[in-house]
């Protein structure tokens, strides 16, 4: 059995690219639907990298990934980003959110901006599991 | 005093120095002849006002003179005096206007008396005739007034922007300005008092406002500015605003003025206007746009490539599903491309007979699948009395799918998940037979911010899986139609759509 991948991402579509990309790279596919389904699962099942994105109904990715990072149990868990949203754009959110809430989380290692190669969603996930 | 100057003639002097006397110890001014001839010459150098005559004279007699001095000037009063019962004398002297007759031998009241007589006729005629001229002065003066102000009018008529058309109380033309001569495209010498409003106007028109004018009942006679296309005698169309005056004078009817105002020239503005608007609607569209189009690549991109592997492994399942995403998404660009050529593009709706019922029951068939997958319950309550109706089948087909669809998406929205979701699609029809279309979710509702902001360019709720376009081309094919959308949410219970489509909205607008 492979690492544990959980994809958290409303739209099917993407969530069948991403799970059938993890299988031909023989990891173990985890699929949550919204940030709460997200959330329960990756406490759950610990799973060994999330692919999470960033809108989302029922707790955005944005909110999931706070979660993640202020949390002494999850925040080691490595996240990708995955998202149609610029990278700019999800930074000055969280730029917002730390003066908002006044706690900072550290920057996501990495930021994939949809659409990608399935070789590049790989490259990815190799570099942060390595 | 007036009229002072007498002169006294006689041929005999004794008689004259004694009322000469007499009159000047009067106050009097007095000169004498003591001929007829000689009268005369004085009357010349003197101007007398008063004349006081002995009647029987050698060579010119009283009568004559009388004569000459009203043929020379018919003011000048002439006394005469006669001798007693000389009928036809004073009757030819009454002829020839004498102003009195004192008998001989002269006694000085009789006298005063008619001098008395003369002098007020005097007095009369120049205050009369100083009246007169007042008169007259004043009539010049008004009449420069009244010539002035009525310039004022006519070239107020003549330079107004609106076309002025005025009838009399036979229908004749009696007023047409310039304007008026451009719109209707007829010279005002052809028209002006030669027109009846029958051969101007078209004949609904001319009914319309012989009617009117016949009914009076209107308060002052005047209509209220209304807009309309008028369709002139050369069968031009122009868009125009107009009112309409019934002139009454004393309960009777006088006329009717007409004002109208080309639109033409407002209305392209209008139109320009709009189709920028829709244009620069389309422009901060696209950068949104951009986001949902990258979003179907993402689609195609992963399903060709889930196809890819499901061949590679002789998976069918999975080219089933990598081909499914692929379906769905081209089904997306071509709705897309279909919203923004309906948004962007002018349109009329095709006006069809057609069941409005049976358009629900398709639109319930192509979500049915896509909603049972997400346990969403599709019912319609349809009114049986709806029919067949004149409706653009296209409109309510393209208006309920997405207005079904949104309600789909709110229930998805909605975070409480013990709910069992329901979109019902209702219909019916209002009092004056327009169709209602009614689409009730239970999903999760808008709060007052977001319903504000619906019908806005690029806003959607929906994050990247929507474009802002639907709810747009909703309200623009129904506003085609001539119809209406409410809407009524509460953030958290459901959304209630209600969308109203008159039946031939063409005729509906020609009727505007």
């Amino acid at each position: 059995m492979g690492k544990k991948i959980l994809v958290v991402d409303d739209d099917p579509d993407v969530r069948t690219f991403v799970v059938t990309v993890l299988e031909e790279n023989q990891y173990t596919p985890l699929v949550a639907c919204d940030g709460v389904e997200g959330l329960e699962m990756i406490q759950k099942h610990k799973p060994d990298l999330v692919i999470l994105d960033v809108l989302m109904p029922r707790g955005s990715g944005i909110r999931l990934y706070r979660q993640l990072k202020t949390d002494d149990d999850l925040k080691s868990v490595p996240v990708i980003m995955f998202t149609g949203i610029a990278l700019r754009s999800f930074l000055k959110s969280q730029k917002v959110l730390e003066e908002f809430k006044g706690e900072k989380v550290p920057e996501p290692d990495i930021y994939l901006e949809k659409p990608v190669e399935p070789q590049e969603l790989v490259d990815a996930i190799r570099k942060k599991l390595a | 005093m007036s009229a002072n100057k007498i002169l006294i003639v006689d041929d005999e002097q004794a008689i004259v120095r004694l009322l000469s006397m007499s009159l000047k110890s009067d106050g009097y001014d007095t000169c004498t002849a003591a001929s007829g001839e000689e009268a005369l010459d004085v009357f010349e150098k003197q101007s007398p006002d008063i004349v006081v005559t002995d009647i029987k004279m050698p060579g010119m007699d009283g009568l004559e003179l009388l004569k000459r001095i009203k043929e020379r000037d018919p003011d000048k009063e002439v006394i005469i005096v006669t001798g007693h019962g000389d009928i036809d004398s004073t009757i030819t002297a009454l002829q020839y206007g004498a102003s009195d007759f004192i008998n001989k031998p002269v006694r000085d009241e009789a006298l005063a008396i008619a001098l008395d007589r003369a002098q007020t006729k005097i007095r009369i005629r120049e205050q009369l005739a100083s009246y007169t001229q007042d008169l007259e002065e004043k009539v010049a003066e008004a009449t420069v007034e009244i010539r002035r102000k009525s310039n004022f009018q006519r070239l107020l008529i003549h330079s107004s922007h609106d076309a002025i058309v005025a009838f009399d109380q036979d229908w004749q033309i009696v007023v047409y300005n310039p304007e008026a001569a451009r719109m209707f495209e007829k010279r005002a010498r052809n028209v002006l008092n030669k027109m009846t409003i029958d051969a101007l106007y078209p004949p609904e028109l001319a009914t319309f406002f012989r009617s009117e004018a016949r009914n009076g009942t209107h308060d002052r006679g005047e209509m209220p500015w209304k807009e309309m296309t008028l369709e002139t005698r050369n069968n031009k169309q122009i868009p125009v605003r107009y009112a309409t005056s019934v002139l009454h004078e004393k309960e009777e009817f006088m006329g009717i003025v007409n004002f109208f105002q080309d639109l033409t020239e407002i209305k392209r503005l209008e139109k320009e206007l709009i189709q920028s608007e829709r244009m620069a609607a389309i422009g901060q569209t696209v950068s949104g746009l951009a986001h949902y189009v990258k979003n179907i690549l993402i689609g195609l991109k992963g399903g060709s490539y889930v196809v890819d592997v499901g061949f590679q492994h002789s998976n069918m399942e999975k080219v089933k599903s990598g081909w499914q995403t692929i379906q769905k998404n081209i089904e997306r660009v071509a709705n897309l491309t279909q919203d923004m050529l309906t948004y962007a593009k002018e349109r009329h709706p095709e006006v069809k007979l057609c069941a409005p019922n049976e358009i629900v029951t398709e639109v319930k068939e192509l979500v049915s699948d896509f909603a049972k997958a997400h346990d969403i319950e599709i019912t319609t309550r349809c009114d049986p009395e709806m029919g067949q109706m004149w409706l653009d089948p296209g409109t309510v087909h393209r208006a309920l799918l997405n207005l079904v669809n949104n309600a789909i998406d709110a229930c998805m929205e909605e975070d409480d998940l013990d709910r069992q979701f329901k979109v019902e699609i209702r219909t019916g029809k209002t009092e004056a037979g327009a169709a209602v279309f009614e689409i009730e979710d239970n999903g999760c509702g808008m709060d007052e911010e977001t319903r504000l902001k619906l019908f806005t360019p690029m806003f959607s709720s929906k994050g990247g899986k929507g474009t802002g376009l639907g709810l747009l081309v909703t309200k623009k094919l129904v506003e085609e139609h001539h119809g209406t959308i409410d809407i009524d949410t509460r953030l958290g219970y459901g959304s209630l759509f209600t969308m109203t489509l008159p039946e031939r909205p063409e005729k509906g607008r020609d009727e505007k």
